[in-house]
């Protein structure tokens, strides 16, 4: 990173601000995220409404990031270092606001859901939920840092909540084998499970979106892979 | 042995005005047939590099230039070399068009005429025509070319020079910021044909147009204070610039 200031004081602006909005629009994900993860495990469907009229508050700001970049790409033609910020802080802005839905979607999974879920399969989505918000919050810091370590210490642990997921998905699986009457409340919580590991999936493109920024190179090797609910191992 | 691709291959190249320094231990390899663009901040020593490449350095007196310029492996830094060749084959293209005040024809035909490159006036019509066709600018002045070069717009002017420029077959083609004073359209024509041109010649550029470099060249050299800083394909320079002067520069942050 540079530590030297733009000669335009504007820029220098134009770029502080989209900085401060994108971290602004990264606290108002995680705060949807851990919402939902806390409704979904209480049941709380007065939460649940909550959060689905939130959501509209991300896409707002995610548009106006949107805007500025684009304003920033024509006004400055950025080089180097600035130009990938602005791309990179795009494509970040675009994982934040797909994690925010997938928020706003396992809330919506909440109004259906019976008064309790059974005790057995709290623990292991509590253990899930917990981890992606936790990856949520240390990619933020990361972006805030600029720290190419923390991108790369996020990105491998996107394997854990592969592993994390496989366990919490076998457990409704055999929740459901049973009783067949579990089939609804199983689907819901499948599917839940399923938006929270794709929220995992988007904080690892913000890890490759950071680490390409500072470092202008591709994060090393293939995305990391933990154990698929399909695969038999 | 110089290898096949570098066409201009400069070593320890130090340049003095009197008892100024102006370009200091500078290695450069221009790749042949592509564009170098070379950027950094007013009075950093581009236009005097360029003007070591084809000696136009020797007019000014107090120049002093030591170290080693090889143009397809031969030294030009050397009392033997002849000039005027060396000329002929390193055309040059200036900020400011500067036509002769002359006819159209008179501006392409003057370099031919004096290198004696036409045996008859169908030869030189021919010379002529052909210049005029790569420079993009025949279809605009093919009617009216007994009219004064001077009377032609800036940017097709600035064609006029890159015609006058190609008529004496040259290799390489020095441009020392040549759309600095063109409108975006004229600036477009230009580009154009530089990406034209490098499929047949060697082409150096000065520019201060961080994106018209990104535009045109494959390689950018750097400089700073008369050293050049780095130097690498244009991509690498302008995503990810192995030097933090470098970024600094192209970003803004000084000049
Ligand atoms: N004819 C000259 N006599 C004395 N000093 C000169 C002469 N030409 C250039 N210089 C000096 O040499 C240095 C390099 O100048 P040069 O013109 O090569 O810079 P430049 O990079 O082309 O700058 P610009 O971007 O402003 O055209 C400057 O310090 C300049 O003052
Ligand atoms: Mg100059």
């Amino acid at each position: 990173m540079s530590e030297i200031s733009h000669i335009v004081k504007s820029y220098e602006e134009e770029l502080q601000n989209l900085n401060d909005n994108l971290i602004k629009m990264g606290s108002l994900v995680e705060k949807q995220l851990s919402d939902s993860m806390e409704a979904i495990i209480k049941v709380d469907k007065e939460a649940a409404d909550n959060i689905i009229k939130n959501d509209a508050k991300i896409n707002e700001l995610r548009a106006i990031i949107e805007e500025q970049i684009v304003t920033v790409l024509v006004k400055r033609a950025p080089m180097a270092i600035d130009l990938r910020l602005t791309i990179s802080t795009l494509k970040i802005s675009s994982d934040l606001e797909r994690i925010g839905d997938l928020a706003k979607s396992v809330a919506k999974k909440i109004k259906p859901l019976p008064h309790d879920l059974p005790e057995e399969l709290i623990a292991s989505l509590r253990r899930l939920g917990d981890l992606v918000q936790r990856q949520l919050k240390d990619i933020l810091d990361a972006y805030l840092k600029k720290s190419k370590d923390l991108a790369i210490k996020i990105w491998k642990t996107d394997e854990k909540v592969d592993d994390l997921t496989h366990t919490a998905m076998n457990e409704v699986a055999d929740f459901l084998g049973k009783d067949k009457k579990n089939l609804d409340l199983a689907t819901h919580l499948l599917f839940v499970t399923k938006n929270i590991e794709r929220a995992g999936d988007h904080i690892t493109n913000i890890a490759e979106s950071l680490f390409y920024l500072i470092e202008g190179e591709h994060i090393e090797g293939a995305r990391p892979k933990g154990k698929d609910f399909d695969s038999n191992s | 042995m110089i290898s096949n691709n570098i066409k201009i291959k400069t070593q320890d190249l130090n340049v003095y005005y009197g008892e100024k320094q102006a370009l200091f231990n500078v290695n450069l390899d221009i790749h042949s047939k592509e564009v170098t663009a070379l950027i950094g901040p007013s009075g950093c020593g581009k236009s005097t590099f360029i003007r070591c490449i084809n000696r136009m350095n020797d007019v000014i007196d107090i120049c002093k230039i030591d170290g080693s310029i090889k143009i397809d492996d031969k030294e030009i830094i050397d009392n033997n070399v002849d000039v005027v060749r060396l000329r002929e084959s390193i055309g040059m293209v200036f900020q400011k068009p500067n036509p002769f005040p002359k006819s159209i024809y008179d501006n392409i035909s003057y370099g031919p005429s004096i290198h004696g490159l036409a045996d008859n006036k169908s030869d030189m019509d021919k010379i002529v025509e052909n210049s005029l066709k790569k420079a993009a600018l025949w279809e605009e002045v093919k009617d009216r070319l007994d009219e004064p070069g001077t009377g032609l717009s800036g940017g097709q002017q600035q064609r006029l020079c890159i015609a006058r420029a190609i008529s004496v077959n040259p290799e390489v083609i020095l441009m020392d910021e040549p759309c600095s004073a063109l409108d975006p359209i004229a600036t477009a024509k230009i580009e154009e044909l530089i990406d034209e041109l490098k499929k047949s010649y060697t082409i150096v550029i000065v520019t201060h147009s961080m994106s018209q470099a990104v535009r045109v060249s494959q390689r950018t050299g750097f400089f700073h204070l008369g050293k050049i800083i780095e130097v690498d394909t244009t991509e690498k320079i302008f995503k990810n610039p192995g030097n933090q002067m470098t970024q600094d520069y192209i970003t803004g942050r000084f000049g």
